[in-house]
């Protein structure tokens, strides 16, 4: 085992020079993609769901049988494929549109796949046309969904004009979704996409011509140039043959406009590198609003999780039989299924039963709700440490058990409880990172967003964390405040 | 004040309590001794309905007591007329000593906290701690938690008054402290019945003792009689 490990690590050590070499001694070219992102790039196969396939899928085999070598699949999130470059994949080929950013950032191939930007709305409402976002729409702002870091979302980015809150979604599907529950007035993608869907959507439409829109690249780390240059060669001969075309027109993409496009493809320069302090200048305010959305939603969502744990502990300890069980078995269920499920669960199921929640309000929920389950269980310990004989005492003064409760037992076993509490508080203004896929912007999304259309992965990743810290380390403090005075008490 | 008819509890198949009859009544101090584990805390138990026994009744004053469990309202109003102090106090640790007092007044009588208060620090001087009212329990020596817990029960106007080995924590300095409180409660015309294995306590402060032998009472009479001089 040892020694195919260390060739592994040679592999991406990108020695110079050396890179496609290591590929080929790998005997495996490994392509980065995001199966979420769907279909016609890549996708499960609706016949034997364990199998890939897309026309990227299919690309990627052509390119790497040019090279010699087997194409391997390596599972990414689409924002962050390029993030897996070097390490462990030496390529992502899935829909990255050629931006100067990226030429910037990355290696990028020379075009494989010319796309436009198509807006989807719903049969029965607007709006009809881009051109529409201008003016506000019968419910004021559009809410238009796109995918994170796409072209769509740089172009609505980009056009301040518009009467459009920008909503950013991991997966293209999820989008269309929202647009047909309406919770969403439209959505902006890649034209090849919602032709692939369209006929899984049968409500929604295509509001006004594909526009815009660019070319597909195929991205490689700065430090491989040579495999850069197989892959753009590899390219050049599929082109050539017609086997990107007959590829093309086995997916039902118009296969000689796309080499037509492709043929035209105009060179795109590279963006140029800015000064990291004019970078962090104009950063610094967003990831701060980001900041304030994570204590936000942590402020609202612990205090709701800490009253429901407490209620849930109660009922479990003192309430009437019946209640118990069930309340036994939220617990189990919440805390055996993972927080991102609960969310998706809550913002994108709940619509198809009638009830749209704005994301911060099910992120909210959904945070406390998982907390909740967490905060019952310290509390049940906190109930059951309180001794025996004080819910005597107070029964003998002729309390109910209610009474009882809330003034001699409730409050001892919240002090007892404050430590661990605490620490859960500081657990949760972590996980609140995890609402960015119920498009909720907070602080980590924000950033992911920030680091990979500026190239500042490192430095951006420093300041955020030390805003992490910023925000935590006082209850960190004030945890240990609560243990020492607790230990002072006699 | 107190009747206790054929009282008999049993506890995993095993008998607590056989058969116990016993009268209480006003101005009296009726001391409960014996072995241990012969029964005399499960009785006191009951007679606040923090138990409840199998057969025979239990009335004290207008509230009669049924074998099983106990309806919550009948429960309230017994406890109201039936103050306890515990073997190991059960101050309210996160309560100041005032606050222990006024709570049963404020929550219970549904007092104002204004005059909640005032009825506390009355008790409180009652028993000789007035100057504790702003300390937390766990700063207090046991006597001072024992008269703290007395005032706590006298709160809410018992006229029934239960104690659980009131002395057991005690040095023989505080027991005659305790003592003196609780015979001048008796005199006031409170009812007490007083849980105890301290045979000189008994014999001074009871008026009658009643010896509780493997949950049957064995003997009944003053102090003189069952404990001798």
């Amino acid at each position: 085992m040892l020694v195919p490990a260390v060739i592994g690590m040679s592999a991406h050590s990108g020695l110079e020079g050396g890179e496609l070499a290591a590929v080929v001694a790998r005997g495996e070219l490994i392509w980065a993609a995001d199966q979420e992102g769907g279909g016609p790039h890549v996708f499960p196969d609706p016949d034997a769901p364990q199998r890939l396939t897309g026309f990227e899928v299919d690309l990627a085999e052509l390119i790497a049988a040019e090279l010699g070598v087997k194409a391997r699949f390596q599972q990414g999130q689409w924002d962050r494929l390029p993030l897996l470059l070097g390490h462990p994949a030496d390529c992502v080929i899935n829909g990255i549109e050629l931006l100067p950013e990226r030429r910037r950032d990355y290696r990028c191939s020379r075009p494989y796949f010319a796309y436009g930007l198509q807006l989807i709305a719903r049969r029965d409402g607007p709006p009809e046309t881009v051109a529409q976002l201008a003016t506000a729409g019968p419910a004021g702002r559009w809410r238009v969904g796109v995918l994170t870091g796409s072209a769509a979302e740089a172009y609505l980015r980009s056009h301040p004009e518009f009467e459009v809150d920008v909503i950013g979604y991991d997966g293209t599907i999820d989008s269309l979704e929202q647009v047909q529950a309406g919770v969403l007035d439209a959505a902006l993608m890649d034209d090849c996409i919602f032709n692939f869907y369209a006929d899984r959507f049968a409500g929604l439409r295509a509001a006004g011509r594909p526009f815009g829109g660019g070319y597909y690249t195929v991205l490689t780390a700065r430090d491989t140039p040579q495999l850069s240059a197989a892959i753009d060669e590899a390219l050049g001969r599929i082109i050539a043959d017609g086997r990107l075309k007959t590829l093309y027109d086995r997916w039902d993409l118009g296969g000689r406009q796309q080499i037509l496009a492709l043929r035209d493809a105009a060179e795109i320069p590279a963006a140029p590198r800015r000064p990291l302090r004019e970078l962090v200048a104009e950063m610094l305010p967003l990831l701060l609003s980001a900041a304030g959305m994570t204590v936000l939603l942590a402020c609202l969502s612990f205090p709701l999780a800490i009253l429901t744990g407490l209620g849930v502990a109660l009922g479990r300890l003192y309430g009437p039989a019946w209640l118990r069980p069930l309340l036994t078995g939220f617990v189990e269920v919440v805390r055996g299924t993972p927080l991102m499920l609960q969310l998706y669960a809550i913002f994108f199921l709940l619509p198809k039963v009638g009830l749209a929640l704005p994301a911060l309000v099910a992120a909210v929920l959904g945070l406390a709700l998982n907390y909740s389950a967490y905060e019952s269980e310290i509390y049940r310990a906190g109930l059951k440490a309180v001794p025996l004989g004080q819910f005597e005492a107070a029964l003998a003064l002729g309390m109910t058990k209610w009474q009882a409760l809330r003034h001699v037992i409730v409050p001892q076993a919240v002090r007892l409880v404050m430590p661990p509490v605490t620490n859960d508080f500081i657990a949760l203004f972590k996980d609140t990172s995890v609402c960015s896929v119920i498009t909720v912007i907070e602080l980590t999304k924000r950033y992911s967003v920030l680091a990979l259309s500026t190239g500042r992965i490192v430095e951006l990743a420093v300041i955020t964390a030390i805003l992490y810290l910023a925000m935590s380390w006082p209850l960190s403090l004030l945890s240990r405040r609560f243990e020492t005075g607790q230990e002072q008490r006699p | 004040m107190i009747d206790i008819v054929a009282l008999s509890k049993a506890r995993g198949g095993t008998r607590v309590l056989a058969d116990v009859s016993l009268r209480a009544g006003a101005r009296e101090v009726t001391a409960i001794v014996g072995p241990s584990g012969g029964g005399k805390s499960t009785l006191l138990r009951c007679l606040n309905g923090l138990e409840a026994f199998d057969t025979g009744t239990v009335t004290i004053g207008e509230h009669r007591m049924q074998p099983g469990p106990h309806p919550a309202r009948l429960l309230e109003r017994v406890r109201r007329d039936v103050g306890m102090v515990f073997q190991q106090f059960n101050l309210f640790p996160h309560l100041s000593v005032l606050e222990n007092v006024a709570l049963g007044p404020r929550v219970v009588s549904r007092l104002p906290r204004a005059e909640a208060h005032g009825m506390a620090e009355a008790q409180l001087a009652r028993v000789g701690m007035a100057a504790f009212a702003a300390a937390r329990p766990a700063t207090l020596s046991g006597g001072q938690q024992q008269r703290v817990a007395i005032a706590r029960a006298l709160a809410l106007g018992p006229r029934v008054m239960l104690f659980d080995e009131p002395t057991s924590a005690l040095d023989p300095a505080m027991s005659a402290e305790v003592m003196e409180t609780i015979v001048s409660l008796a005199r006031a015309g409170q009812t007490m019945v007083v849980v105890t294995h301290d045979h000189a306590f008994a014999r001074r402060a009871a008026t009658q003792v009643v010896e509780l032998v493997a949950g049957r009472i064995t003997r009944t009479g003053p102090p003189a009689d069952i404990l001798g001089e």
